[in-house]
């Protein structure tokens, strides 16, 4: 039982800080302030969950932040340019979504060449991509939001499942509400965006943890030797990890797109690679590969936003962000590394 | 008579000598600080006073607009730009307060009069005497006051009282820490205002969003918010549209960028105060000209600040307006 719970010590953390940012924070605990923390969440859970699968194939990619943006920009691109020639909203914007999409396999196919078959670090090879992507999305947008998008994007982005208000009742679509109080009072249930990250979370989770392809994963990153007796392609499996990486960064970057209504690219300042990075190893991933699962990774995820969330509706201003994850990363590592019994108590 | 009339001759030529040199052509060279809407206005705004003061008198020659903001990109475009050797005057906005003071003080110590747009030296100050305190005058926003003028236009609109949100972005900025402080002084003149928080985003668009819904979760009564940059902007007007509060929480905004007028239009901005680039650039040429014509004896004031325009929807339509949206 001690054994349990010590190794879900990342889903105690996040059980108790829950508690406490509800105790101490006014507010924080409402329907709506959850919605917000999932929302805020969205890109950071795509991010993590394809940099799940690198890690635990003992790799890591430094790419995916920027892979986002570039994705993002374009994307936005797509569906400005195709609005201003007169095209309809939902051409304009599957346009924009299929063309991110694809874009989003091609840093992926690079890195997962360089690494397998030029033997270049993943460390070098997606740091490079980390570049790389960055600057064509600068060059794409000139360093300026893209916006004058279809207004159906907006309305997408900010779309629930189902809304209800004492007045008007449940509904499918946003009621009309012309005072503040009724506004609101509004329960607005499932955040759209929030519902498609979750059915690609599980899709995501089942693959890794049910799949061949996940269990070669878990064969590369235990024991690269290991694999390669048991007959499995490394080569063509790590490049599959690394397209499959990069075009969860694509679809972080498409759902940017909806979230934001603006293509804007990634600054530096946001270090989206790296709190991907930060919540796979909350969760219980080993930078050395072989150890991770997707249901960890969106624990760490959750610890990252309603961290973030806490912080914000106690009225603490951003810097205090980054010395709080960097202290629970310290952490979690620290937890791994002094009870390695808990690790393989199984 | 002979004698009369050779003294005649001399005193014309030495007229016509005196004449020429005033009718010279002052080439005043425009080094701009990133390839944005902002600065292709400041441009467009030059251009006409050099046309207005007339081809005979003045020639600009713009150098080449960096893609990114810092010396790195400016200064060797800067230098290409000099290198030329016949300029007369430089107009430039130096892209770091410190790294430009020693290229600019190269170029003014070979004679060349220079003037700082929009962004300045060191702080900015040429009144008193410093390393850097070398150029003919500071033309630009006063970000201080832009920060009491929005406090003041929001008042206008929360009919004095109610709580407001500031949405900043670096606070390693001085031009958006001017606006922080401004924002803070003028609200100060109505003590039935509260400003309630104020947060970074970093320029990332999203923590933004974040960060003003977070304040929106925190504060039901919340009644505007200011975001100071485009970034802050975007993310302040995104998270009170997504809330469905556009209209009810009012939002002002800095900077007439062409996608923040868009929102002004579609109801998710309330207010943008817009600098006046073209003005800053045609007050550029018209001092540049007058000194240099006047032999370098005109005394040019150390500062010189041109107004601001608060777009509404009420205006954001008027023919007079569109002059002050910031545009290639």
């Amino acid at each position: 039982m001690l054994v349990r719970i010590g190794r879900n010590w990342a889903l105690l953390a996040l059980f108790l800080m829950l508690l406490i940012f509800s105790l101490a924070g006014k507010d924080f605990l409402s329907l709506a302030n959850y919605s917000n923390i999932l929302l805020a969440s969205v890109t950071l859970f795509f991010l993590a969950a394809g940099e799940t699968f690198v890690v635990v194939s003992g790799g890591i990619d430094l790419s995916i932040g920027f892979v986002m943006g570039l994705v993002c920009v374009t994307s936005a691109i797509v569906m400005r340019d195709l609005t201003a020639a007169g095209a309809s909203a939902l051409a304009s914007i599957s346009a924009g979504v299929i063309v991110g999409l694809i874009l989003s396999l091609i840093p992926g196919a690079i890195n997962g060449l360089l690494i397998t078959r030029f033997r270049v670090p993943p460390f070098i090879a997606t740091l490079g991509m980390w570049g790389i992507a960055n600057g064509l999305a600068w060059l794409l947008s000139d360093g300026l939001p893209i916006a004058f998008l279809p207004s159906a994007v907006r309305k997408i982005g900010t779309a629930f499942i189902a809304y209800h208000s004492p007045k008007t009742g449940l509904t499918l679509s946003p009621p009309q509400l012309a005072t503040r109080e009724d506004i609101l009072g509004l329960a607005r249930i499932i955040p759209i965006p929030v519902l498609v990250v979750t059915i690609v979370l599980v899709v995501l989770a089942f693959v890794l943890a049910k799949t061949r392809f996940g269990r070669h994963t878990y064969a590369i990153g235990g024991k690269m030797d290991a694999a390669v007796r048991a007959g499995i392609d490394v080569n063509r499996h790590l490049l599959r990890v690394y397209i499959l990486s990069s075009f969860c960064a694509g679809c972080a970057g498409v759902m940017l797109v909806f979230l934001l209504n603006t293509g804007i690219l990634t600054q530096f300042t946001s270090n989206y690679e790296l709190l991907s990075i930060a919540a796979v190893v909350i969760g219980g991933a080993s930078l050395t590969g072989g150890r991770g699962s997707i249901l960890g990774t969106v624990i760490g995820v959750l610890l990252i936003g309603t961290l973030n969330n806490g912080l914000m509706m106690l009225g603490l201003q951003i810097f205090y962000r980054f010395i709080a994850i960097g202290i629970i990363l310290i952490g979690a590592v620290l937890i791994d590394r002094s009870f390695p019994e808990l690790l393989y108590a199984d | 008579m002979k004698r009369r009339m050779i003294l005649v001759m001399c005193a014309v030529l030495v007229l016509a000598a005196g004449f020429g040199l005033a009718a010279k052509t002052y080439k005043i060279a425009f080094m701009p600080g990133i390839a944005d809407p902002f600065y292709f206005t400041m441009e467009k705004g030059a251009k006409a006073m050099a046309a207005k003061l007339g081809a005979d008198k003045v020639e600009l020659i713009v150098g080449q607009y960096p893609a990114t903001w810092g010396p790195d990109a400016q200064v060797p475009f800067l230098d290409a730009l000099m290198a030329r050797g016949d300029i007369d005057l430089l107009f430039t906005a130096p892209t770091s307060t410190q790294a430009l003071i020693p290229v600019l003080k190269k170029y003014f110590d070979k004679g060349i009069p220079i003037i700082t747009v929009d962004t300045y030296l060191g702080d900015g100050d040429y009144t008193k005497t410093s390393d850097y305190s070398f150029p003919l005058s500071y033309i630009g926003t006063d970000n201080k006051l832009g920060g009491e003028v929005v406090a003041a236009q929001l008042a206008v609109l929360l009919g004095g009282k109610g709580k407001v949100f500031l949405e900043n972005t670096n606070p390693d900025t001085s031009s958006v820490m001017d606006r922080e402080r401004g924002f803070r002084q003028g609200l100060l003149g109505f003590p039935q205002m509260e400003l309630v928080g104020v947060e970074y985003c970093l320029d990332v668009q999203e923590t933004a969003q974040a960060q003003v819904a977070a304040a929106l979760q925190r504060n039901p009564d919340l009644a505007g918010v200011f975001g100071v940059n485009v970034f802050s902007a975007q993310g302040a007007h995104a998270a009170v549209a997504a809330a469905g509060l556009s209209g009810v929480v009012k939002v002002g905004t800095w900077d007439a960028t062409a996608t923040l007028i868009e929102a002004l239009k579609v109801g998710e901005v309330d207010f943008i105060l817009a600098q006046k680039p073209a003005e800053m650039g045609s007050l550029c040429v018209d001092w540049g000209y007058r000194y240099l014509a006047s032999g370098k004896t005109l005394s040019v004031p150390k500062k010189v600040v041109p107004g601001f325009f608060v777009f509404t929807r009420d205006n954001v339509n008027s023919p007079d307006a569109q002059q002050y949206i910031y545009s290639k």
